[in-house]
């Protein structure tokens, strides 16, 4: 499994997404004098699907997959879910309880750092970032149900 | 995740049920927040913020402007429609709230929002668009240039905020009204709309007269005529195409202050009674006297006719517009 | 000559004015802020402040509002450079080579040449504002859609420029960005396309999202998990400032960039932001040593951040001449002055002598307090850099979701924030560069629109493009550059089959 494989074959078929895509919504294609919507999308994943193409074919000497060091998944994952969180809870928990808890769960949880030190940036974060907008820049951030 | 809002919101309610305010209570005894659907420095923008400045004074209350732009004014006009209607988040809308809809509408595409989730509470301006052509251009006249228009069909063009907006519809209410056909040139946003017709790339353009104002007075550009009921204040000798005999072509840019429906009728009234008093400060008279937008003030009963009349007229247009890929 | 310099007098006395020196001076404050925090871009922070301009008069309003525009371009740098996070759209390319100085412990000499060349640019431009507004105003105006089609495809070869890596991926990678810059509403048909029902996407994906989520995010999950935290690189206070080689080395890249950069930002349109993008190719085009770029080239920093400044001051043309809004931050501007009962219009500077002069001179000051403000702050930013990472890169986490969620308000932007920073660390690991996304994704809706703007204006002919002169004189640089690519391409495959062939030769002889 080389890596110009697979990311060969991944472009591929999201070109193939967008063309198909074009071809469920309808969308009007129109002639070269008057294009229509879905005019240059196809144009351009035609082109994504040659480019796609090509670096898959060519791809022979990449290095393999693994080789490309994915020790840091689990980090990742971490760190993504922690942030959709956020997102989710956002407007719903309110900016400043949303923002303690995932700075709270990055570095006490994921970074194993101290009570002391995760509790200190967390709420000292969320507080002084919405303290900044609020005041600031007057920017309306989400209150939550405690009206925090 | 839109549809499960008001679910968590009522869970929410249900949980805070210490902190649940009784339906008696006086309103307003939170910032009121009204919507901007429009990004900073566009009409919208500019006729809420003294608007929301006038009625925090009438109401020693808190009122303050926030923009939620997107979709040419759908993301904000779908946040109002769908928030809670109890009086504290209300929608600064242009007249194209009747527009987007519609235009969901005959593209089979389920309307971000309906022009019912809204209860209307007070007309603020009402600005009727002009038809301005570039100074060098040979048209003198409105007559000359629908006239040259029927002579040759599709060949003048004009530039718009964009399809379906406020600035084409003008435009085909009158081609529909005048029998003409344009060639229509659709921009992303009114600005660059403007600076089409400026660097000659188009011939015509309807526009509100607060923006084309300070061209025409420098001799960049020449009004032929407006869409409105009566002539533009700013510019007495323009004719409308009223006079002109096309009545059909009617159109306004105008503002309003709507809250989504179901808001409480005391609550309604106090916001209408607001406004009304919010209109007649000194300050708010002379805040729209510098954007050079006059005051058009309806309420109640009035508004909701004119309301419906423009929401009616501006649905037509929009249907006969149609598809415009489908008619090639 | 003299008249002008008679202007300048009158508009120097009246920025030199304390309350008026306070309004700039806020305003650059707050703009190197806006600027610093990922996301939060100098729109963002214009339309912010916008309402707390209303109780000031006219001039006092522009000159803060203007103070956050550049002031953002300067403190967009920092982020950039130092963590590799765009402070705004315009930065994207700061961030390339400005973390490549950074990593090998050169990030003061980094943000020294971008504040030094940020002023410079911001400086000179603001005499072409001066001079030249008028005609230059003008000039602009007669670029319509045809003339940006054919700006935009010269825009387009320079992805070929900035790849260092392989061309092809970049390749795939523009067509990628490009499709990205197509998801909306469509301003020609009105359909909506590739949103899914989300009202949000109307507006296609925005640049900063994107930029922040494909750049920030991404390095932070590669750098996250590392089983070493990465290196601190503690420089000294020498280690600061930019060696002698450096700042030669910047010199001709700071010059061209203000050109460049001027030039663009006066084109109608948010053809500025790609101001930064040009820079980067045209100074790796001409530099000796075209390899460094991507590694830590000074130029790779000095012309982009230049010439995102002298835009700035570009923008500004055709708003103060003419009165026209060239673009979303001139719009904010003029409707500022409105507000205050200043009607902008192409006699602006006639009627409004005082406002005109005062904000140009007010320009000038702002430039001398930017640079003033950010030299010492770079001892201080670099400092940040020695913050334990695991503490970090939650901090940078939540100002970049709280910056991007600040611009619209919406939770979708932070959601595109998180998908791109993904895709991002991802494309790094299958080697992938991600700057041709940022700059396709930029590019798409304007050339799309502006071509189907140029048919429907000429009913469908394609004769268009060469009729207009502008219009036809940039197609023929651009074919010419195609040519003359072409031309380098064959003469090195020559060069190597007759460098192979003497080599045989060689082998039979001897």
């Amino acid at each position: 499994m080389r890596t110009e494989r697979v990311s060969g074959v991944a472009l591929a078929l999201l070109a193939v997404v967008v063309l198909e895509e074009c071809w469920r919504s309808r969308l009007p294609l129109g002639t070269l004098a008057t294009p229509g919507p879905a005019y240059v999308p196809v144009v351009l994943a035609l082109a994504l699907l040659a480019a796609g193409v090509l670096v898959a074919a060519l791809g022979r000497d990449a290095a393999t997959l693994a080789a490309a060091g994915w020790r840091e998944w689990r980090h990742v994952v971490a760190i993504v879910l922690t942030c959709a969180f956020v997102a989710l809870a956002l407007e719903r928990l309110g900016y400043r309880i949303t923002m303690t808890l995932a700075c709270a769960f990055l570095v006490g949880v994921i970074e194993r750092k101290g009570v002391v030190s995760t509790l200190l940036l967390s709420v000292g974060l969320a507080a002084g970032t919405y303290f900044l907008f609020d005041t600031l820049l007057r920017v309306q951030l989400p209150r939550g149900p405690l009206g925090l | 995740m839109r549809a499960r809002r008001p679910l968590v919101l009522a869970l929410a309610l249900a949980v805070l049920l210490p902190g649940v305010a009784p339906a008696q209570e006086a309103y307003p005894s939170r910032p009121i927040t009204i919507v901007a659907p429009f990004p900073p420095g566009g009409v919208a923008d500019l006729t809420a913020r003294p608007v929301a400045a006038s009625m925090e004074k009438v109401l020693k209350n808190p009122v303050a402007v926030v923009n939620k732009t997107g979709a040419a004014g759908a993301v904000g006009m779908q946040f109002v429609a769908t928030s809670k209607p109890d009086g504290y988040t209300l929608l600064l809308a242009l007249s194209s709230i009747s527009i987007i809809p519609e235009a969901d509408r005959i593209f089979d595409r389920q309307p971000a929002y309906t022009v019912d989730q809204f209860a209307p509470i007070a007309l603020i301006s009402a600005d009727p668009t002009i038809l301005v052509v570039r100074a060098e251009s040979p048209w003198k006249t409105a007559r000359e240039f629908i006239e040259d228009a029927k002579k040759r069909p599709g060949q003048i063009s004009y530039s718009s905020s964009g399809i379906y907006g406020t600035l084409h519809m003008a435009m085909e209410l009158l081609s529909h009204a005048a029998g003409i056909k344009l060639r229509h040139v659709p921009h992303a946003g009114a600005g660059p709309a403007l600076t089409a017709i400026l660097g000659g790339h188009v011939d015509a353009l309807a526009s509100g007269p607060a923006v084309v104002l300070p061209q025409i007075k420098a001799g960049k550009l020449r009004a032929l005529a407006g869409w409105g009921d009566t002539r533009v204040a700013a510019l007495p000798e323009v004719p409308t195409f009223k006079e002109l005999g096309h009545p059909e072509a009617e159109f306004y840019i105008w503002a309003g202050l709507f809250a989504p429906r179901g808001t409480p009728e005391p609550v309604l009234a106090r916001l209408r009674e607001a406004t009304r008093a919010a209109v007649g400060e000194p300050e708010f008279k002379a805040a729209m006297d510098k954007l050079e937008t006059p005051i058009a003030f309806k309420q109640g009963d009035e508004f909701q006719r004119f309301f419906d009349a423009d929401a009616k007229r501006l649905a037509a247009g929009v249907r006969k517009v149609g598809r415009v890929e489908e008619k090639k | 000559m003299l008249e002008t310099l008679g202007n300048l007098g009158l508009g120097f006395s009246v920025a030199l004015s304390p309350s008026i020196l306070l309004y700039a001076f806020l305003g650059c404050l707050v703009g190197t802020l806006v600027g610093v925090l990922p996301g939060v871009g100098p729109l963002a922070g214009i339309s912010l402040l916008l309402p707390a301009t209303f109780g000031l008069d006219a001039t006092r309003a522009i000159v803060m509002l203007a103070g956050i525009y550049y002031g953002a371009m300067y403190g967009g740098s920092t982020t950039s450079i130092l963590m590799r996070i765009p402070g705004e759209a315009a930065s994207v390319m700061t961030c390339i080579d400005g973390y490549a100085m950074a990593r090998q412990g050169r990030g003061g000499a980094a943000l020294a040449i971008a504040a030094v060349g940020s002023y410079v640019a911001g400086t000179v431009s603001v005499v072409g504002l001066m001079l030249l507004a008028p005609p230059l105003a003008t000039f602009a105006l007669r670029f319509g859609p045809p003339e940006y089609v054919a700006l935009l495809l010269l825009g387009l070869f320079v992805l070929a420029y900035m790849s260092s890596g392989s061309m092809l991926k970049s390749l795939a990678m523009a067509a990628f960005g490009l499709l990205l810059g197509m998801v909306g509403i469509d301003q020609m048909s009105g359909y909506f396309r590739f949103a899914y029902g989300v009202v949000e996407l109307g507006d296609g994906l925005g640049v900063v999202p994107v930029a922040v989520g494909l750049f920030g995010v991404a390095e932070i999950l590669s750098t996250a998990g590392q089983g070493t935290p990465p290196q601190v690189v503690k420089p000294r206070l020498r280690e600061l400032l930019p060696s002698r080689t450096e700042w030669r080395e910047s010199a001709a890249p700071i010059g061209r960039g203000t050109v460049l950069g001027f030039l663009i930002g006066i084109l109608p349109g948010s053809a500025h932001i790609i101001s930064s993008f040009v820079s980067y190719a045209v100074e790796k085009r001409l530099s000796r040593h075209p390899e460094r770029f991507g590694h830590g080239a000074v130029a790779g920093v000095a012309g982009p951040e230049s010439a995102n400044n002298s835009a700035t001051s570009g923008a500004m043309v055709p708003m103060l001449a003419l009165g026209v809004p060239s673009g979303p931050i001139p719009a904010v501007m003029l409707a500022a002055m409105m507000v205050h009962g200043v009607s902008p219009g192409p006699l602006l500077i006639q009627q409004q002598p005082a406002l005109f002069w005062g904000f140009v001179a007010s320009m000038y000051v702002g430039n001398v307090v930017l640079l003033i403000l950010n030299l010492p702050l770079v001892g201080l930013f670099v400092n940040i850099l020695r913050v334990p990472y695991p503490y970090l890169y939650p901090a940078i986490l939540v100002f970049s979701m709280l910056g991007v969620y600040a611009v619209n308000g919406s939770v979708v932007d932070v959601w595109i924030m998180l998908i791109m920073g993904v895709l991002g660390w991802v494309l790094r690991k299958l080697d992938f560069e991600t700057a041709p996304v940022v700059l396709g994704l930029v590019l798409a809706p304007m050339i799309e629109l502006s071509l189907r703007q140029s048919l429907a204006m000429s009913d469908g002919h394609y004769g268009i493009f060469v009729q207009r002169p502008i219009a036809a004189a940039l197609l023929g640089v651009a074919l010419l550059l195609v040519i003359l690519n072409l031309l380098a391409f064959v003469r090195r495959r020559l060069d190597w089959r007759a460098r192979l062939a003497l080599a045989e030769k060689g082998e039979e002889t001897s």
